[in-house]
């Protein structure tokens, strides 16, 4: 009897409120956070180049196609 | 049976995914484009290998780890991707003095796409691990 004490004493109870465990599951692993990178100058640049091209170019459709963009 | 590693799987989806999502350009407004140019469908890019190639540039960014963010990865694959369609068409006898642009081109377009599509999503699924943007 003393040694069932004993036994009962050591075991912690166990954990009946699972809401913590699953809302800390939910957001740990079941929702994606996107970081979407600040646009700066590259990407300014990226884009007139872009456009610059489509505008040089005598048949933007006809290139777009050659891309496979289109 | 081999088993790939979850995030080489990952990597190749998220490329192919993306590509195959561009894919409704040439799909849904090519007949249009070729009806009001008919001299468009002279030249016919392979553009439906575009999930399969991005897919696997993805897998070797993931594999080999380059120190260079994912912006510049897609960028290197826009210029390949250009030389390549240019030697098509040198073959096929369809090459036209603006195809010389296309390296370019491709280069900036598949650098936006990387750096705010891709790049994103492979660091928000954990493809890209530990590396750090260059």
């Amino acid at each position: 009897m003393r040694t069932l004490g004993l036994i009962r004493a050591a075991t912690p109870p166990p954990v009946r409120d699972l809401w913590p465990r699953l809302r800390a599951r939910l957001g740990d692993d079941e929702r994606v956070h996107l970081r979407l990178p600040a646009l700066g100058w590259r990407e300014a640049s990226a884009i007139a180049v872009a456009l610059g091209t489509l505008a040089v170019v005598p048949d933007p459709l006809r290139f777009l196609v050659a891309c496979g963009l289109l | 049976m081999a088993r790939p590693r979850r995030r080489d799987l990952l990597a190749y989806l998220v490329g192919a995914g993306v590509a195959g999502t561009l894919l409704i350009g040439p799909y849904g407004l090519r007949v249009a484009v070729i009806e009001v140019i008919p001299g468009a469908a002279a030249v016919q890019p392979p553009f439906f290998l575009l999930p399969i190639l991005w897919g696997l540039w993805n897998l070797l960014w993931t594999r080999r780890q380059p120190a260079m963010s994912a912006g510049r990865w897609g960028a290197l694959l826009g210029v390949l991707a250009g030389v390549v369609v240019n030697l098509l068409f040198v073959a096929e006898g369809g090459w036209f003095r603006a195809a010389m642009l296309l390296p370019l081109f491709l280069a900036v377009v598949y650098y936006l796409i990387w750096r705010v599509v891709i790049g994103p999503l492979n660091e928000a699924l954990g493809v890209d691990g530990e590396r750090t943007a260059v």
